[in-house]
């Protein structure tokens, strides 16, 4: 028997409607060994990414005189998906801190911190499909909390298609039963898509309406990314003259 | 035109000008308009636009008195680990008939000479070894808050508690004082000013802290 994935009122198996997306949370500040931390949750997908630096370069034959690097690390705790993940970076941890860090590459402005470094870490708690793009979310947060300067801030949603029907944010069943899942993360302000992977098939045509779907919860999530900075710093400064 | 309000927490990417010519610190240009590139307080002073980082680590400017930690001693440099971004050195002048007194772990109070590509260094003239005291570490965006208008809130901190100070623009700064109970309202009185570096009125209560801290078991005050 196949799995229905989408019921006769059209809704999904969380009872959600394709274009909505599930309950996001996120928080600043969470980590106090990091310069900047975020957590954020959406859904059953919990993460925390903490960043560190900008600090010199380790190991020494990495650095470029010119401009900073970076250096991510996307991993998952063995507790965070059903069956126990073995300790160690796995072939897909090590392909997703690639892409990550190439995305936050796009915008941090590498050039201010010549022969230095900034460490990301992603540590996916608990897994229920989207941590590659919650995992964004949250190093972007970080960045910001740790005061690197960059050209814009990313949000990133997944958009995926499940019994021929295109849906938002897809969760751990859709993805392992669905058709497809597009990973889209754009920084809102450059209005540029800084990391776009797909898995499965579609046409040309679901690809561009499912862009424009993420689009649309890129700037949901955008907003909230800068009401979770705003909350952390509320204050206003005051006496700070010498 | 203006995009924001002044004293606004503007956060990366965020629109904040169209003329160019106003971009100054933490804010960047992208086809002819002005953007913030760090999170922080957005100010305009005499038509340049600066924000102040709310967040981030510590980045030397040419003149600041920082403290550090002495973490090498090279044979013709000694690197002073600042809690910055990088370690700064200090670079003895050369042919210097007396060597620098100082060794690994020593703690130092010395004016950042210069800054750039070629590393943070450290003046040799007034540097100071702090002998002993207790460290301790606070954000560097608020030591001007722990300094005060003209060290007010310093010479206070002093008179309340007997404590001798040494304060960094970095966020170190030592507390020496007579006994062990004295140090350790210094140092609650530092966190103190950390935690509330926003609020008003914080001298006075810094004051009434101290007092109620050191009131007990010292001499006869129970004000």
């Amino acid at each position: 028997m196949k799995i229905r994935l989408i019921n006769e009122n059209g809704l999904r198996v969380d009872g959600r409607r394709p274009d909505e997306m599930r309950r996001m949370r996120m928080e600043v500040g969470v980590l106090e060994k990091t310069d900047g931390s975020a957590y954020v949750e959406l859904g059953g997908t919990r993460i925390y990414a903490g960043v560190i630096g900008p600090r010199e370069v380790h190991p020494k034959h990495l650095e470029l005189p010119d401009k900073g690097v970076i250096n991510c690390r996307y991993h998952m705790a063995s507790f965070s998906v059903d069956e126990r993940k073995p300790l160690g970076m796995t072939r897909r941890e090590i392909e997703l801190s690639k892409v990550i860090r190439e995305a936050l590459e796009t915008v941090v402005f590498l050039e201010e911190f010549p022969r230095m470094m900034i460490d990301i870490f992603v540590e996916v708690i608990q897994a229920d499909g989207g941590t590659r793009t919650a995992g964004i979310t949250a190093a972007s947060l970080a960045l910001a909390d740790a005061g690197i300067p960059m050209a814009d801030m990313i949000a990133a949603i997944a958009v995926g298609k499940v019994d021929g029907v295109l849906v938002l944010d897809i969760n751990e069943e859709e993805d392992k039963y669905g058709e497809a899942d597009m990973p889209v993360a754009i920084a809102p302000h450059l209005n540029s898509i800084v990391l776009l992977q797909l898995n499965g098939r579609m046409t040309p045509e679901e690809v561009d309406k499912g862009l424009e779907m993420a689009q649309k919860a890129v700037q949901k999530i955008h907003q909230m990314q800068i009401e979770a900075l705003k909350r952390k710093y509320r204050v206003e400064p005051e006496g700070l003259e010498t | 035109m203006q995009y924001f309000s002044e004293n606004e927490l503007v956060v990366p990417g965020q629109i904040l000008s169209d003329n160019p010519r106003q971009s100054g610190f933490g804010t960047y240009v992208r086809e002819g308009k002005v953007y913030a590139s760090v999170m922080g307080f957005a100010k305009s002073i005499n038509g340049v636009l600066r924000i102040i980082p709310v967040s981030g680590r510590y980045r030397p400017q040419r003149g600041d008195k920082v403290l550090g930690i002495v973490s090498d001693v090279k044979p013709n440099a000694v690197e002073v680990d600042i809690g910055g971004e990088t370690t700064a050195v200090i670079k003895p002048h050369e042919r210097e008939t007396t060597p620098l007194k100082i060794d690994i772990g020593d703690c130092v109070l010395a004016e950042v000479k210069a800054t750039g590509l070629k590393g943070i260094v450290l003046a040799t003239e007034g540097l100071q070894k702090i002998p002993s005291g207790i460290l301790i570490s606070v954000n560097a965006a608020k030591v001007p808050r722990i300094i005060g208008r003209k060290g007010s809130m310093l010479q206070v901190l002093r008179r309340e508690t007997g404590c001798d100070f040494w304060v960094g623009r970095n966020g170190l700064i030592v507390v020496n004082g007579p006994d062990p109970a004295h140090e350790f309202a210094a140092v609650a009185a530092v966190n103190m000013i950390e935690r509330e570096a926003h609020t008003s009125g914080l001298t006075e209560r810094v004051i009434q802290m101290l007092r109620k801290m050191l009131g007990r078991g010292d001499e006869d005050s129970s004000n």
